[in-house]
């Protein structure tokens, strides 16, 4: 695993704190990887909020989310690469990652969800299916619960880029 | 940033006095059949129970949605499946996230309410948090300020160190170890986020910078354990009805080889001349006043005991008498007239004092600001100091 501050970007107008990629593969060799991970971060981009800990806390939890699902859903070969920048209160976390059609395309109907008007009501039934839960279910909750915004982008090589932008901050004050 | 301790594995528990059923630490399964034996857990709770039934999330650091899922699904089987069972999970304010996402379950039952841990946090609370307390909380840290700082010294603190100061109030304490003992990290913490924000205001206003003030509660921090070097706990183990809990997590988020530093008072050894017996009445009062509200402003000279119970070695104890004489006595008697103003306007009150016996509570404080302003007076408040060492 690598973590450099400087990487490369989508949109680097927004200031990047940390980069940090890992073949796929082995990031998928084990389910821990992504609490490890999101805890790790989370506590790098912390300490000069208003409150650490919460903010700590409630990043963690949101990066696990976006991470267990790209655990669950990718493509084969490649990296997995993790950025993450800030601008003021705002927090966007990208995720770049080998993406075939068919899984861009899961990726595209999860986002379709979690934008529709009714997104509350599809996070509910989600949620409370008998069934085994959705792979979009997490990035339901960070859309209704956490009020992220969340994008996607069909990069070159076929890879893709999942983007979710947070005020965290906002929220628990 | 939050408790590896906590966060690696979870446990739960029942408790068929309370009808409680509570999770710990952290859930992020894989899979919802990682959940079975929990879930079985808390269907077996449930069975025997009639009328409510509370979980408990409070200690629930972290919660996939795959735990959430099976628990939550789970929960709403049950009141489904039993009408005369209600359902009331209880979350912390501290865990941004557990309210929210527990709340969902109110909008699919109205047998399930949820509900964040915060109030009657602990027994005096709404005395001591409103706003009018707060510039006497700062006078009183700067008239113990002129002694604790060659006392801290003596007790370990020196720069460099990583420490923390738990139950900070509005956090001027903090600012001055800051700028005095230059920590190498210094996090504040409390559970009244009036108090942190004032906190961070003055924080901002003087430039202080580095100090990490955080909102929690003291008897189950989200602190890492065994990092800090020097913990301080000032004038509030006193405040609760069960200091060994908190103790407890002092000792824990600090270093083996590190030192616990607790002050606390006992007001019935307030003292002042001319006019002594009448002051000695009334904070023979405020030590029965505070018992009644299940709190120990005795608690000063009991420090060792609880030091030593809770397992610290080479404890220092030592104690030091804030005076008229410290400074303008003016600073002093607006302490003492802040005290009556609480605990005779309200507390008295509250406890329901007829006005007879109000006024000659009032008696005493009016005459030991009489005695600090005295020309030829004197007057006290003695403050005990302790400290122990965690073993390695
Ligand atoms: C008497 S004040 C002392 C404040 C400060 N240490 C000082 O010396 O001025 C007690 C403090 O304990 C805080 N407190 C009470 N219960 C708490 C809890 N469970 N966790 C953290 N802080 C708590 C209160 O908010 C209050 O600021």
């Amino acid at each position: 695993m690598q973590a450099t501050s400087e990487g490369m970007s989508l949109n680097s107008d927004v200031p990047q704190m940390l980069h940090m990629d890992l073949d796929i593969k082995d990031f998928c060799s084990d389910w821990a990887h992504c609490d490890l991970m999101s805890g790790y971060l989370a506590r790098m981009v912390s300490h000069n909020r208003l409150d650490s800990l919460l903010f700590s806390n409630l990043y963690s939890s949101a990066l696990n989310e976006l991470l267990e699902t790209v655990f669950r859903v990718h493509g084969e070969d490649g990296k997995l690469e993790c950025a993450v920048r800030r601008q003021g209160n705002h927090d966007r976390i990208e995720l770049t990652f080998p993406a075939d059609q068919p899984t861009f395309e899961t990726y595209r109907q999860a986002i379709e969800k979690v934008q529709a008007s009714d997104a509350e009501a599809l996070y509910l039934e989600a949620l409370f299916t008998e069934d085994e839960p959705d792979a979009g279910l997490g990035l339901l909750e960070l859309g209704v619960d956490y009020g992220a915004r969340l994008t996607i982008d069909r990069l070159e090589n076929g890879r893709m880029c999942l983007v979710a932008e947070l005020a965290l901050e906002d929220e628990t004050e | 940033m939050i408790a590896d301790s906590i966060s690696q594995g979870f446990q739960w528990n029942f408790n068929e006095n309370d009808q409680e059923f509570s999770l710990h630490g952290s859930l992020r399964p894989q899979r919802s059949e990682e959940m079975n034996s929990c879930i079985s857990a808390l269907e077996n709770s449930v069975s025997g129970v009639s009328g409510r039934f509370y979980v408990n999330v409070r200690r629930l650091v972290r919660m996939n949605n795959v735990a959430f899922h099976a628990f939550a699904g789970k929960i709403l089987d049950l009141v489904r499946g039993r009408s005369d069972l209600k359902v009331h999970v209880t979350t912390s304010s501290v865990v941004g996230w557990a309210t929210r996402k527990f709340a969902v379950l109110e909008t699919m039952s109205e047998n399930i309410t949820v509900g964040e841990y915060d109030n009657e946090f602990y027994p005096g609370q709404t005395f001591l948090e409103e706003g009018g307390f707060i510039p006497i909380l700062r006078t009183q840290t700067k008239l113990t300020w002129r002694h604790e700082r060659a006392i801290l010294q003596r007790h370990g603190l020196e720069p460099g160190l990583q420490v923390a100061d738990i139950c900070c109030g509005i956090g001027d304490f903090a600012v001055l170890l800051q700028k005095e003992f230059q920590p190498d990290r210094l996090v504040a913490l409390d559970h009244s986020r009036s108090s942190l924000d004032y906190a961070r205001k003055v924080a901002t206003d003087f430039g202080i910078r580095g100090i990490d003030y955080v909102f929690g509660d003291a008897s189950e921090m989200l602190l890492e354990s065994d990092q800090f070097d020097f913990v301080t706990c000032r004038h509030s183990l006193q405040v609760f009805d069960r200091p060994e809990l908190i103790l407890q997590e002092l000792l824990r988020i600090c270093k083996p080889g590190g030192r616990i530093y607790i002050t606390n008072e006992k007001n019935s050894h307030c003292l002042g001349e001319p006019r002594s017996e009448s002051i000695q009445r009334t904070y023979n009062e405020v030590a029965r006043l505070w018992a009644h509200f299940n709190m120990d402003i005795e608690l000063g000279p009991k420090s060792r005991r609880y030091l030593i119970d809770a397992g610290l070695e080479d404890i220092q104890m030592e104690s030091f008498m804030v005076t008229n004489l410290d400074g303008d006595p003016q600073d002093f008697a607006d302490i003492i007239q802040s005290w009556e103003d609480v605990y005779a306007g309200k507390m008295a009150v509250e406890r329901g004092d007829s006005e007879e016996q109000i006024r000659e509570f009032r008696q005493g404080f009016q005459d030991h600001i009489f005695a600090a302003k005295h020309p030829r007076g004197y007057a006290g408040w003695p403050i005990w100091v302790a400290s122990g060492r965690k073993p390695k």
